[in-house]
């Protein structure tokens, strides 16, 4: 076996990372350029966005409920200890509603969508089904990743707006487990302590979120090595880095809002 | 020399240490069938994908139409491109779609098609392989040798003018191979397309063969036609004719 000095592993891996991050923001340009180029491809676009968004609703609705019941459950006794349980309703649907429902469910949302379309892209590509369609002379980056990546943009925020609400379904049945709030009560307190800088800044990043995890699935699909260790390799990397760019651009969406108020 | 419509020049393709192509020089004239002769992983399949541009080869130039593909705009290439039909080695169906859509799929960008045409389209490609009925399938409850000739029905159904065949009739009992030998030689005749054939069918390369060259070791080792081929004084080359 051969040994490598460390530093020599180091700037090699080194060298690897900002090569990808390199291939992967032109892969990102490229869609850029190309979803603004008629023809438009509406209906896979309508098609995608009904397999990713429809399909994934179910998951995301599940989590989101549940997430709005622990969260509820696990902050009673701490509030309970200043008295302040009355404002239960109200902090639980701010965390919510800015950090935890977009990042939880543009998390599963990486792991669901995000290795599919790895896993889907990659096989096309091993069994050649990609370079099939550039010999027909059609341009299968438009069809195949164009499509995607807009439905994957699309269909994020709406996914999460959905899992909001279903949170905040859970956090009133939470609050009921132990006193008794009326439907009505309880959202007027949520809705009094929500403001627009909660709500605007969070729908903005799940955009980012939703982006993200499907250009890196279909870059890490469109640009598999042969073989099914290929397909296995792509679908697993898109999940990992996807949920990774989902935190980085979270971090980075923090330092933004908070520059801004 | 305008009926030359596609040509390899000094064509060189390695991967990693290994040279495939070493040097290859062929020129595809209008109307005529050429049959590629070669082992398993000589490189016959990385020849016919560098004349597509499927594979950017390392050295060489690949020429279809008199144009060299690696100096093309990406649109031109495409147009070009719709001008070629390519049966791949593995058929390639799309797997998420029906027979249908997977041969409507090279037709989506023809505006000037309406949809009836499609239909009648269709139904001829389909009917040429001998498949109707499995019009309604996905691939994956076709056989292999149905994918096959779906994958032969969708790369005719263009009419393309250069036809590169990978191994058209591999995996098809020999009443098939034989009508699909014939079909290639039908379309031929028909269009007077020019056609470069894989094949390691010897009935295959005696129906289509207008001339036949056999590639070894990265380079053409010899051309000719079948007659002249298969009584060649190599043993080696003999061979492949029995
Ligand atoms: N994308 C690739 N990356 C690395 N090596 C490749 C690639 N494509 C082909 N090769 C290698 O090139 C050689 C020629 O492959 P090719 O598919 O052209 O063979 P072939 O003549 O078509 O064989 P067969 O008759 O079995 O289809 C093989 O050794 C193969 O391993
Ligand atoms: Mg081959």
């Amino acid at each position: 076996m051969e040994s490598y000095p460390a530093e020599y592993l180091f700037t090699k891996s080194l060298k690897g990372f900002f090569e990808e991050v390199g291939q992967l923001s032109r892969f990102a340009a490229r869609f850029f350029r190309e979803v603004v180029k008629p023809p438009y491809e509406f209906k896979a676009l309508m098609n995608q966005s009904y397999i990713i968004g429809y399909k994934s609703l179910p998951l995301i609705a599940i989590t989101g409920l549940i997430m709005g019941m622990v969260l509820t459950i696990q902050s009673r006794p701490t509030m309970a200890q200043f008295g302040a349980e009355s404002w239960l309703p109200g902090m639980v649907s701010i965390s919510i509603i800015r950090e935890i429902g977009p990042v939880i469910a543009a998390l599963i949302f990486a792991g669901k969508v995000g290795s599919g379309i790895g896993a889907e892209l990659a096989s096309m590509k091993v069994t050649e089904q990609i370079d099939a369609m550039e010999v027909s002379g059609l341009n299968p980056f438009k069809f195949l990743v164009v499509t995607r990546v807009a439905a994957t943009t699309l269909m994020l925020p709406v996914l999460v707006i959905a899992s909001d609400a279903i949170s905040l379904f859970g956090c009133f049945l939470a609050v009921n487990l132990k006193g008794d709030i009326s439907f009505h009560l309880f959202f007027t307190q949520v809705f009094s302590s929500v403001t627009f800088n909660d709500v605007f800044p969070a729908l903005i990043k799940t955009f980012f979120f939703g982006f993200s995890v499907g250009i890196i699935g279909c870059y890490k699909g469109y640009n598999s090595v042969k073989g099914t260790e290929g397909v296995g390799a792509a679908a697993n990397s898109a999940v990992v880095i996807g949920s990774l760019a989902v935190f980085i651009i979270d971090m980075i969406a923090v330092q933004l809002t908070s520059l801004f108020n | 020399m305008e009926d030359i419509v596609a040509e390899l020049e000094h064509l060189k393709k390695s991967f990693g240490t290994k040279d495939v192509l070493k040097d290859i020089n062929v020129t595809l004239k209008k109307g005529e069938n050429l049959v590629v002769l070669g082992k398993s992983g000589s490189g016959k399949s990385v020849l016919i994908k560098c004349l597509v541009g499927l594979i950017d080869p390392d050295d060489g130039k690949a020429v279809l139409f008199g144009k060299n593909i690696s100096e093309l705009q990406n649109h031109e290439l495409n147009l070009l491109r719709k001008r070629v039909g390519f049966l791949f080695q593995s058929a390639a169906l799309y797997d998420s779609m029906t027979v249908r859509e997977n041969l409507e799929f090279p037709l989506r960008d023809l505006k000037d098609q309406d949809k009836t045409d499609t239909e009648a389209l269709i139904r001829e490609a389909l009917k040429n392989v001998g498949l109707e009925e499995a019009i309604d399938k996905m691939p994956s409850e076709l056989s292999g040798g149905m994918i096959k000739r779906v994958g032969l029905a969708r790369t005719l159904i263009l009419k393309p003018e250069i036809i590169l065949y990978d191994e058209p009739t591999t995996g098809l009992d020999p009443i098939t191979s034989k009508e699909i030998s014939n079909l290639i030689l039908e379309v031929q005749r028909k269009y007077s397309t020019a056609s470069i054939i894989i094949t390691h069918d010897v009935a295959c390369a005696r129906i289509t063969a207008n001339r036949i060259i056999i590639i070894k070791d990265g380079i053409f080792i010899a051309e000719g036609t079948f007659g002249e081929l298969s009584s060649s004084e190599d043993e080696w080359i003999r061979s492949f004719f029995i």
